[in-house]
């Protein structure tokens, strides 16, 4: 079974997110699933960054360290990963950077220098590349200096092109010597590297040289290795999406008509991925039966959340179908409208991409911290409909359920995602996003509202039959309102519009399967239940068959809606096992809290992980084995560079 | 004309002080849209919060009462998905100039066809009298502890230097004329501005009927050749300084009317229709989203860029 995990790093604005697309495409094409992530700093060009691959003949759940290999592009790569690879394993690094020393790194962070230079001193080593090369070596890594230098005076040479214009591909460089190491045949890395530059013949050929000429010095040096084997899926037409695209294509597909974004990361690349498919071609069927060949997404970037969420509420008043994208910061701004959109009973969509906080915090890093902010936003009394999704697919899937119940319970709804989901991608199937899968549900959107339409009338359901602004004298308003809209402060009024509320939040709450509101996954009855929400899904399931294989007997519990919140399930699945451990990406323990607020139970336990990384599978099994060891309450867990 | 002012007359009790600048501007209005003929059940007017914001309930439309502030927003949000509908904003100067300040500017950047009435009274009524953006520094109005120690900004200067192509100023109580400005604001093809002076006599103390009717004039009465359109960048070249020394023009002696009205840009839903032809005919308030329920779009042609194919 094939289960390689590895990671190229190199600066930020050196290619190397492109090197782990052109590394996922590869995989693809030979017929594997594939998870890459990406970890980059808030920085534009020069800082560390990385892209880890894992390649799987099912799709990979989690990335991990240590890995099989670590492309290291430059010095600081080296310091930043050395001990990352598995006993075994390759280290490639550029020879020419032997000589650097952390201190003359200029982007490096000064712990991480006092951290290696600490460290290779400790092991009796100097503290340069060479001498971390040789830490790996004493782990029993396999290191491999390539001339990067050197190589890409071939490549200059065999295109005839100067020095500086092929400089660009020293990323292909490091990629092709590892994928050959890893048995990838050249031909493969070549099919990688026309997909990803697909109508770029001019960035094709100087890459392919360079595939060519580093295949060359490693196979000189390293000699021939095994070829991986062809994957399952070979010749199955995939996609490879990150969260960002799939939430984009859920909008779009979910009929969304209009979306308004301020920039923020990491929501911006899933407004800007909409945007570039704004003005699409309908299906054949659609075609047909609308006489249509086009349909269009009015996108406005907004001049800050504050008026993205506005806008978004006016065009949903307005009969559009409608979304605004941020995260954790803007969604702050955004707290006033959330409860005006309640109070005016108005569908919105709000993706809210995590990152890690408080304030400005690490923006382009991982974190689980707005549970609690979100569900509780808003000032008076609002419930609105707050769900997270666990994984790529069910993001998709969840942004187009999301609409449909903004527009059917004419509500707020916040979809809940993260920096993970936003920047890691999969390999998708053809039948996993399959459009006959999706329905799309308006509610109560009436056209003809006739006389006398009341925007609030009262119903035993609590949903009042929705006209669009512009169609028929009404007011729509966030004062306290009659039935037709017009403000009041009556006290018998109050109450009447608060019960119909308060049943509109009844029929959410009943109507809402409890299948969807939570998912079981593993043993009846275990020894150890796992609670988790969100991007932590895969990882959980992932570390749950190797607890099963180690005798763990171990169940899931992954909660997706936290309102309406299935709380009586919650309560008895709690009771139905040994010990229960919370497992979440915030200091708070927030997930837990809203469960000891419905159930009344407090979970002991918890395994918990903060600094900006993705979780691990491997961090899971770990912490699960240690809180069974020790009892300890809190077990953090720290991976990742 | 085809309607009565009084088909746009609900029956909500107006709720502003007696002699509040607002009725002035609630009685052009509603003669306004009369004598445009727009038919209530198309007219969106969007309010603020304070004073102005209740005009919601007193005109008769589709309106929408939003938050202090957002009303911009909120009404951009409502044009951008039906760009057929006639789009009114209605807030005061410290709403739409204050905490509403940055959509104010932004409004201009889009030339969305919306009309904005600025009900500017230098005054919060709602809250009592605190000081509000048009309000010069050193004046005390009665409910103030103390002088007013941040300065006045301009509206008219503050919608130039952001893009507004109709800028206008009225006064609230001489509704016939005020009618007119805000019945051309209406008509004109891109975001107007009528910022209309209205006294409170609640709280501003200084700023008087009397105060007012001493320093006002019309900008076309004194100046019969007066011309704010501009068709090219030629005129505005000509017209820009002469427009600029009149919206400058404050304290002894306040011009009134049009000072304004640039006719050289789209409109931000000429812009949409030019990147996605077909945006008038199914604009995002109306156009289908699915087929007997089911989705109108195919991911797997739709997003053929993120599709994996081995290369020809």
């Amino acid at each position: 079974m094939v289960d390689l995990t590895f990671i190229i790093g190199g600066p930020q604005g050196g290619g190397i997110e492109s090197a782990g697309q052109i590394a996922l495409k590869t995989f693809v094409m030979k017929g594997y699933n594939v998870l890459g992530n990406r970890e980059y700093q808030s920085n534009i060009m020069g800082a560390h960054s990385y892209y880890t691959v894992r390649v799987k003949e099912e799709r990979p759940g989690s990335v991990r360290v240590p890995v099989d290999m670590v492309i290291a592009l430059d010095a600081e790569s080296v310091f930043t990963h050395y001990k990352d690879v598995n006993p075994g394993g390759f280290l490639l690094y550029d020879s020419g950077t032997v000589n650097s020393r952390p201190e003359r790194i200029a982007s490096m962070p000064k712990p991480l220098k006092q951290r290696v230079v600490e460290d290779l001193k400790s092991r009796g080593l100097e503290a340069t590349v060479a001498g971390a090369v040789k830490a790996a070596e004493d782990a029993g890594v396999k290191a491999i200096g390539l001339p990067l230098r050197q190589l890409l005076k071939v490549v200059a040479e065999r295109s005839k092109r100067p020095l500086s214009s092929v400089s660009k591909t020293i990323n292909t460089m490091g990629l092709s010597a590892g994928l050959y190491l890893l048995g990838v045949e050249l031909d493969y890395i070549k099919l990688g590297i026309k997909a990803q530059f697909a109508g770029k013949a001019k960035v094709i050929e100087p890459n392919i040289i360079a595939a060519e000429a580093a295949v060359e010095y490693v196979r000189e040096v390293y000699g021939d290795v095994e070829s991986l084997p062809d994957g399952p899926h070979k010749g199955r037409e995939k996609m490879i999406a990150s969260g960002n695209d799939l939430v984009a294509m859920g909008k779009l597909v979910g009929g969304l008509t209009v979306q308004t974004y301020y920039p923020i990361t990491p929501s911006s690349d899933e407004a800007l991925y909409l945007e570039r498919h704004r003005y699409y071609e309908l299906s054949e069927e659609a075609r047909e039966a609308l006489g249509l060949e086009k349909a269009g997404i009015a996108i406005v970037q907004a001049e800050d959340e504050l008026s993205a969420i506005g806008m978004a509420i006016g065009a949903a008043a307005a009969g559009a179908r409608a979304s605004t994208t941020t995260s954790g910061p803007g969604f702050s701004l955004m707290n006033e409208m959330i409860s005006m959109a309640i109070m005016t009973e108005t569908p919105v969509l709000i993706s809210v991409w995590m990152r890690a906080g408080p304030s400005t915090g690490m923006p382009t890093r991982e974190g689980q911290q707005d549970l609690l902010h979100t569900l509780f936003s808003g000032h008076g009394d609002n419930p609105k409909i707050v769900l997270a999704s666990g994984d790529h697919i069910e993001a998709y899937y969840d942004t187009i359920k999301a609409l449909n119940l903004a527009e059917r319970y004419q509500t707020p709804v916040i979809h809940l995602l993260d920096k993970y989901l936003a920047s890691s991608m999969i390999s998708i199937d053809r039948q996993e996003i399959d459009p006959s899968k999706a329905v799309i549900d308006r509610g109560m959107l009436v056209d003809n509202p006739g006389p006398g339409y009341l925007r609030y009338k009262i119903t035993e359901d609590g949903i009042s039959p929705r006209a669009r602004v512009g169609t028929t004298p009404m007011v729509i308003t966030g004062l306290e309102h009659m039935e037709d809209g017009f403000v009041t402060e009556d006290p018998v009024v109050r109450d009447m519009m608060m019960e119909k509320r308060r049943r509109k939040w009844e029929t959410v709450s009943r109507e809402i399967p409890s299948e969807e509101k939570y998912k079981y996954y593993g043993d009846p009855n275990p020894e150890v239940l796992l609670v988790s929400w969100g991007s932590t899904k895969q990882i959980i399931l992932e570390a749950l068959n190797q607890l099963q294989e180690d005798g763990v007997s171990t169940g899931f519990l992954q909660i997706r809606f936290f309102n309406p919140f299935p709380a009586e399930e919650v309560e008895s699945l709690l009771g139905s096992a040994g010990k229960v451990i919370d497992v979440e990406q915030n200091d708070l323990l927030q997930a837990a809290f809203v469960i000891a607020g419905y159930t009344g139970k407090r979970i002991k336990h918890a395994i918990v992980k903060l600094n900006g990384r993705p979780l691990y599978d491997t961090e899971v099994v770990y912490g699960v084995k240690r809180i069974l060891e020790t009892g300890e309450e809190r077990v953090v867990v720290s991976g990742g560079a | 004309m085809a309607r009565s002012w009084l088909e746009f007359k609900t029956d909500a009790w107006v709720q502003w002080c007696p002699g509040c600048g607002d009725f002035g501007i609630l009685n052009a209005f509603h003669r306004a849209l009369a004598e445009l003929d727009i038919d209530p059940s198309n007219l969106v007017l969007v309010g603020g919060i304070g004073c102005s914001g209740r005009i919601t309930y007193y005109v008769k439309g589709s309106n929408i009462h939003s938050l202090h502030g957002r009303a911009i927003p909120v009404a951009s949000g409502v044009k951008l998905a039906n760009p057929h509908l006639t789009v009114v904003v209605a807030g005061g100067d410290g709403d739409l100039l204050g905490i509403g300040a940055g959509h104010f500017v932004a409004a201009g950047r889009r030339n969305m066809d919306i009309t904005i009435i600025l009900h500017d009274n230098a005054v919060y009524g709602l809250t009592k009298g605190q000081a509000a953006p048009t309000l010069p520094s050193w004046w005390q109005t009665k409910a103030l502890a103390g002088p007013n120690l941040q300065d006045n900004l301009n509206p008219l200067l503050l919608a130039f230097a952001s893009g507004y192509t109709f800028i206008a100023r009225g006064y609230a109580y001489h509704t016939n004329q005020l009618k007119e400005l805000i019945k051309e604001a209406i008509r004109h093809k891109g975001t107007a501005l009528v910022d209309i002076l209205q006294p409170c006599p609640t709280y501003n103390n200084i700023m008087t009927n009397k105060w007012y009717e001493e320093r006002i004039y019309y900008l076309n009465e004194e100046d019969p050749e007066w011309n704010p359109v501009i068709t090219s960048d030629l005129d505005f070249k000509e017209k820009a300084p002469r427009i600029l020394e009149k919206m400058v023009e404050w304290g002894d002696r306040i011009p009134l009317g049009i000072f304004y009205k640039d006719l050289r840009k789209d409109t931000f839903h000429t812009r949409l229709e030019k990147v996605m032809p077909g945006y008038m005919k199914h604009p995002p308030a109306t156009r289908p989203i699915s087929v007997e329920g089911k989705p109108i779009a195919d991911p797997w042609t739709v997003f053929k860029d993120r599709v994996v194919k081995k290369p020809e």
